[in-house]
């Protein structure tokens, strides 16, 4: 009897999250509506330029994340020390950069690090140096409750291991030059031409 | 004189807001899911809330940080439902003054043991100190109290804190009351593996999760597991509320 209760219990649970999520979904994930009218309508209560954290770039200035509003901006969350799937979710996000062609300067590109410890400016100066990331990019240090909170804003899970590295998962996010969340692709080598896509209308919008 | 006073005042007043606390030795806290090298975390010692913070302690720090009040508090940071039991931005039944508030967001409850002196507990030191023992309880084991608390609808209204059981470490109501936020309550819940992708969240949880937990008969670990890969930071919820943590 106990674990029918328990079973109906964890449908219960399984089924909610995933109605949430795809509620989520519907909320965050469709490109922005009604393009002409919208820079005078558009609700920025909800930005994430609200928040007061500060982080360090790779060159070691210190930072808001409103710093970047007045161009929309792709974000990804990642580890230096991280072995396959950060310089992969790195090269997903330059090739966002490479599609955008001709707008690729009017965006930024954040990769904020979950390793508050060993991911110093210089750390990732030394990672943006590698990967070939060109002045677009800024690579972000924060502390703890930085770090979290923003991952916590945009779901993105990780936990720290007892090795020191990170199990995280991979997702890209746009915010529009308003610091609003608009569109999030999960996922490592996705196909972005949906991000692209979401980009170039928030560009259109504001051109 | 003037400055021993207010180092010893000040920190007087931080224990004040933050609740009595109590010690938690550390230990070795082996993840519910299994990882690829599956080692455990080490868990140093730690000072945690006696109890869960009550809607009286709640409404002081409303008090002092307007932006949290109801009418106020930004949807990012706390749906509709944030403090939805109380009357207003400043009131509730006086009946609720003990009981452990609820219906408050991640981010208000961060901010809230912020304002304290004190931080939210990660997931790894509340679960080891809701492992501690419990002193008379009415069931064989802890896991049967917990589960028999799980199965049971929510009350209609929640009776105050203390009245569940007190445990080896002297916290009451870790389990029997509400469920609490933890700091890193988005932590992967997969395996050990980064190259995993939003799919392992579902393999967790339904044909292949049995696999990749460390104890297949902790239920209860379970459903916590699987309620906490459910929330989002703003969501607030009538029977998840919270108590702080702070480091020795």
């Amino acid at each position: 009897m106990k674990t029918i209760i328990l079973s109906i219990l964890i449908i219960g649970l399984i089924s909610c999250s995933e109605s949430e999520s795809a509620t989520a979904k519907k909320q965050c994930c469709s490109a922005p509506k009604k393009q002409a009218a919208a820079a005078a309508a558009i609700d920025t209560s909800q930005s994430l330029y609200s928040i007061d954290a500060s982080f360090t770039n790779q060159n070691n200035q210190t930072l808001q994340l409103r710093s970047f509003s007045g161009k929309p901006v792709v974000m990804g969350m990642i580890f230096t020390h991280c072995g396959y799937a950060c310089p992969k979710l790195t090269a997903d996000i330059q090739s966002i950069e490479k599609q955008l062609g001709e707008h690729k300067n009017d965006v930024h590109y954040l990769l904020v690090s979950f390793d508050v410890e060993r991911d110093d400016p210089k750390q990732l100066r030394a990672f943006a140096k590698t990967y070939g990331l060109d002045e677009n990019f800024s690579l972000l240090h924060g502390d703890e409750d930085a770090v979290r909170m923003l991952s916590v804003l945009l779901n993105v899970q990780y936990e720290k291991d007892a090795d020191g590295n990170f199990s995280h998962s991979n997702l890209v996010s746009v915010l529009d030059e308003y610091g609003n969340l608009v569109f999030r692709k999960e996922g490592l080598g996705a196909d972005h031409s949906e991000t692209v896509k979401a980009i170039e209308a928030l560009l259109h919008r504001k051109a | 004189m003037a400055a021993w006073c207010l180092v010893l005042c000040l920190s007087f007043s931080v224990a004040a807001q933050s609740g009595k606390m109590v010690k938690v030795k550390g230990g070795e806290y082996l993840s519910f899911f299994k990882k690829e090298n599956n080692k455990p975390v080490n868990v140093k010692p730690f000072y945690l809330g006696e109890t869960a913070v009550t809607n009286a302690e709640f409404r002081e720090f409303v008090k002092q940080n307007p932006s949290w009040r109801k009418s106020k508090v930004n949807r990012l940071y706390a749906d509709s439902n944030y403090l939805k039991h109380w009357s207003a931005d400043l009131s509730f039944s006086s009946s609720l003054a003990q009981s452990p508030v609820v219906n408050v967001s991640w981010f208000a409850a961060a901010a809230y043991c912020k304002w304290a002196g004190a931080r939210l507990p990660s997931v790894a030191e509340w679960e080891l100190a809701a492992a501690g023992k419990p002193q008379h309880i009415p069931f064989p084991s802890l896991t049967d109290y917990v589960l028999n608390w799980y199965k049971r609808p929510n009350p209609k209204q929640l009776p105050p804190v203390k009245s569940a059981y007190k445990n080896e470490y002297g916290l009451y109501d870790m389990h029997g009351l509400i469920w609490e936020w933890t700091f890193d309550f988005n932590s992967f819940i997969s395996k050990g593996d980064s190259r995993g992708n939003a799919d392992d969240e579902l393999k967790a949880f339904c044909a292949a999760g049995a696999l990749d937990v460390n104890d297949k008969n902790d239920y209860a670990g379970y459903l916590r597991f699987s309620y906490r890969g459910s929330l989002k930071g703003n969501f607030c919820i009538e029977n998840l509320g919270f108590r702080c943590a702070k480091n020795l």
